[in-house]
């Protein structure tokens, strides 16, 4: 009897684990979510159930001093909405994709989210993993909104703006003076000017251009500053991804050529494969080089190191014929978004509409030195003239940022390495046209899903 | 009794409770190890982007032994494998002198094994400086006018993957230094006593009796080495230089990684991973023959 009840039991006790390992193993379901297109609730009040958002969050990095506006943020929020709590969680560039292909593999993680511009964002909307912000803000707030059309597909508005980045060639004046290189008496040089200033500068025994291609976002820089420069629209740039012109026509990928005589002449640093972007534009702010490009919240880390009087900022140099190379380079950079499985996509909607509030647009600024993408923000306040020439090249004019409009694949695999070709010496400009037009065929076949939808974005 | 009595007693006797206490820890087992392998084969034969049920046969496969960055990838992997060697003997070397407790033998020993419980991308952060092209060993170099020998170590194409194989071996050295210390440890004294007596010299005893009585060691060593260098150098890769410049330092792991996470293209790095599954899978066995050929022979 004893023997057949610990049998029993033990029969029990195996039994209970086995059907909780697989209770466990079980994909949860979210608790609700809001399917791209559907018409969201209206706005609610003040929440008066305790909420928890988790906000897996990008900008430190193009603008110093974003985390620190963001705690702030977060703090000033719990005022307003005291059942509110916000859970920041930065992220590192490196895996900022990555890290939400996982979340959104298993449609769990966080409330809001970040992604840059266009293409990654748009590639998370294909894969049902972004509610869309027009259908949880009203007009009326989206309406202040600045570059929203970066992120505009299918008749929706997906994510929300936060700040307006360019690239500006930076410059510093005393290294001009002593080379006796002339600033441009208009917004920019043209191309042979800026090559003339470099073999000045060389002269001079200065380093002309510094910049760090390590993790290969120079070259995507260039790319999207001077690459598209023989386009006339993104749509003609979304022809190529899609297949319906090769890349390896000149008018995409012929600027390489110009990239590879530039560092040949030896006007870029000479550790330029040794450091990151930002260790690069680092030389700059320490005086080591003449030019560098730079986004405003670096231009005005310069100017705090070296000194207002010594640093210019003028627009990167035209070279191309296209309509785009007269097109302004400032985008949104980081989009911010509801995730399709927040579980709060109302709560997350109103914490991102109050990042948009006047008093935390004013925070922003003064926190990073970077323009917000919003009408509402008091111009003003922008009093360095450098910054204020930075939001004019920001604010005037069409703006595109031309990397926003190629997958993220085609990012990674070949605008990113065909620039580390160039700047390492290790390829020619014809390969690297060769390595757009190869990685473009493979992505295409790797992801016929996604194909059909950038064939609508090339229409 | 008769036999069929017997067997007949021996079933209705047959206890399964032990089966049962076990079945918890088997099937978590089954779910930790043979689940995600299953999973990742059968993912391999559906489309690129793992939706479910959409079968595309070899195309993966096809499609990934026909990527020029997939054979560069397994390029330096198989490169890295020269590592293997250097290791060994650089480790039976040390350990050697280690063993013979030259003075301060116990601090050199610690300096050996630290940097192998340090986490691997501590160490290649580190390195990233070190080998910057104005990094300290380069001026180091410049200072004792070698300046010409100060290269770009991590951005040259060229030099990349000799450079990341140089802090693979630097960390992965203490692991087998402590192994081939810790098997001399245990061999017998009298061997070495009557070799001297033989007039055995210092090169004789380690020919004849260490290096023997290291070899089951040394075997183990070589294959968790050579499985380490086809699937252990994610970290090292990742932190020091993403797999550039321009795929100069990519291997087979940072080529899954980017497909399955970067690329949501699942189903190609699992193909990638069923290729890399196959190939390490030969040292597996390899090893397990070599190990029951020496208990077969009675070898320890």
């Amino acid at each position: 009897m004893r023997r057949t009840l610990a049998r029993l039991g033990g029969l029990a006790v195996a039994s209970s684990l086995i059907l909780g390992a697989c209770g466990g193993a079980a994909t949860p379901t979210p608790a609700s979510s809001t399917a791209p297109g559907a018409s969201a609730p209206a706005p609610s009040a003040a929440a008066t159930e305790p909420v928890t958002l988790s906000f897996w969050y990008w900008a430190e990095s193009d603008a110093p001093g974003a985390d620190k506006w963001m705690a702030e943020t977060v703090a000033e929020y719990k005022k307003v909405q005291p059942n509110v709590t916000v859970e920041v969680v930065s992220q590192p560039t490196d895996t900022l994709m990555s890290a939400f292909q996982t979340a959104a593999a298993s449609k769990s993680g966080p409330d809001i989210a970040s992604q840059w511009a266009t293409g990654p964002v748009l590639s998370f909307v294909w894969s049902d993993s972004v509610a869309p912000i027009s259908d949880l803000v009203s007009t009326d707030e989206m309406k202040h909104w600045l570059n929203t059309n970066e992120n505009v597909y299918a008749g929706k508005t997906w994510a929300m703006p936060m700040y307006l980045l360019g690239i500006g060639l930076a410059y510093n004046t005393e290294l001009f003076a002593k080379a006796g290189v002339t600033p441009p008496a208009g917004d920019r040089w043209t191309y042979d000017e800026f090559l003339a200033a470099s073999a000045k500068l060389k002269a001079a025994g200065i380093t002309p251009f510094v910049g760090g291609d390590k993790n290969g976002y120079l070259g995507a820089w260039w790319f999207a500053n001077i690459g598209g420069q023989q386009l006339d629209s993104v749509q003609e740039l979304a022809k190529a991804v899609v297949g319906e012109v090769p890349f390896t026509d000149p008018k995409y990928t012929g600027w390489y050529s110009i990239l590879d005589d530039y560092v040949k002449a030896g006007y870029v640093n000479d550790d330029v494969m040794s450091l990151d972007l930002d260790q690069g534009v680092r030389l700059f702010q320490q005086g080591k080089g003449a030019m560098a490009l730079t986004t405003d919240g670096m231009l005005a880390t310069a100017i705090n190191d070296l000194g207002g009087d010594k640093v210019g900022v003028m627009r990167p140099p035209k070279w191309g014929t296209g309509t785009l190379a007269d097109a302004g380079n400032a985008t949104q950079s980081i989009s911010h978004f509801v995730t399709s499985w927040s579980a709060h996509p109302q709560e997350a909607a109103a914490f991102l509409q109050f990042m948009h509030t006047p008093d935390r647009l004013t925070a922003w600024y003064k926190a990073t030195g970077v323009i917000p993408a919003d009408d509402r923000f008091d111009a003003s306040l922008v009093t360095v003239p450098q910054l204020q020439a930075m939001s004019k090249f920001e604010t005037t004019g069409p703006q595109v940022w031309l990397e926003n409009w190629i997958p993220p694949q085609i990012d990674g695999e070949a605008d990113i390495p065909a620039g580390q070709m160039i700047f390492s010496g290790s390829g020619t400009p014809a390969d690297a046209a060769d390595l757009w037009e190869r990685v473009a065929g493979t992505w295409r076949s790797a992801h016929p899903d996604e194909l059909a939808n950038w064939q609508k974005l090339a229409q | 009794m008769s036999a069929m009595t017997s067997a007949l007693r021996r079933r209705r006797h047959f206890d399964v409770t032990p089966y049962l206490l076990v079945a918890p820890a088997v099937a978590l087992i089954l779910l930790i190890y043979v689940y995600p392998i299953v999973r990742v084969v059968i993912d391999s034969f559906l489309s690129p982007t793992a939706e479910r049920g959409t079968t595309v046969g070899l195309a993966n496969y096809t499609f990934v032994l026909n990527d020029p960055v997939f054979w560069k990838s397994a390029q330096n992997n198989a490169f890295l494998l020269i590592g293997v060697p250097i290791m060994t003997i650089l480790a039976l070397v040390i350990a050697v002198i280690l063993f013979d407790q030259i003075r301060g033998w116990r601090i050199y020993r610690t300096l050996v094994f630290t940097p192998y419980i340090l986490a691997v991308p501590v160490i290649g952060v580190t390195f990233v400086y070190l080998y910057s092209y104005n990094g300290i060993v380069n001026e180091m170099l410049r200072a004792v006018g070698a300046g010409g020998l100060a290269k770009d170590w991590l951005g040259n194409p060229t030099l990349v993957m000799p450079s990341i194989l140089s802090v693979i071996v630097y960390r992965e050295l203490g692991f087998g230094v402590m192994l081939f210390l810790a098997r001399m440890a245990s061999i017998r004294e009298e061997l070495y006593e009557a070799a001297m007596i033989d007039g055995a010299g210092w090169w004789a005893r380690l020919r004849y009796i260490t290096v023997p009585q290291l070899r089951t060691v040394i075997t183990f060593f070589v294959v968790i080495e050579l499985i380490t260098m086809l699937s252990w150098v994610f970290a090292y890769v990742y932190s020091m230089t993403g797999g550039g410049p321009a795929f100069a330092s990519s291997v087979l792991e940072l080529y899954i990684w980017k497909y399955a996470f970067a690329y949501r293209a699942i189903g190609i790095a699992s193909a990638v991973a069923v290729l890399l599954l196959v190939a390490t899978s030969v040292f597996i066995v390899v090893q397990l023959l070599v190990r029951g050929d020496e208990s077969d022979t009675g070898e320890e």
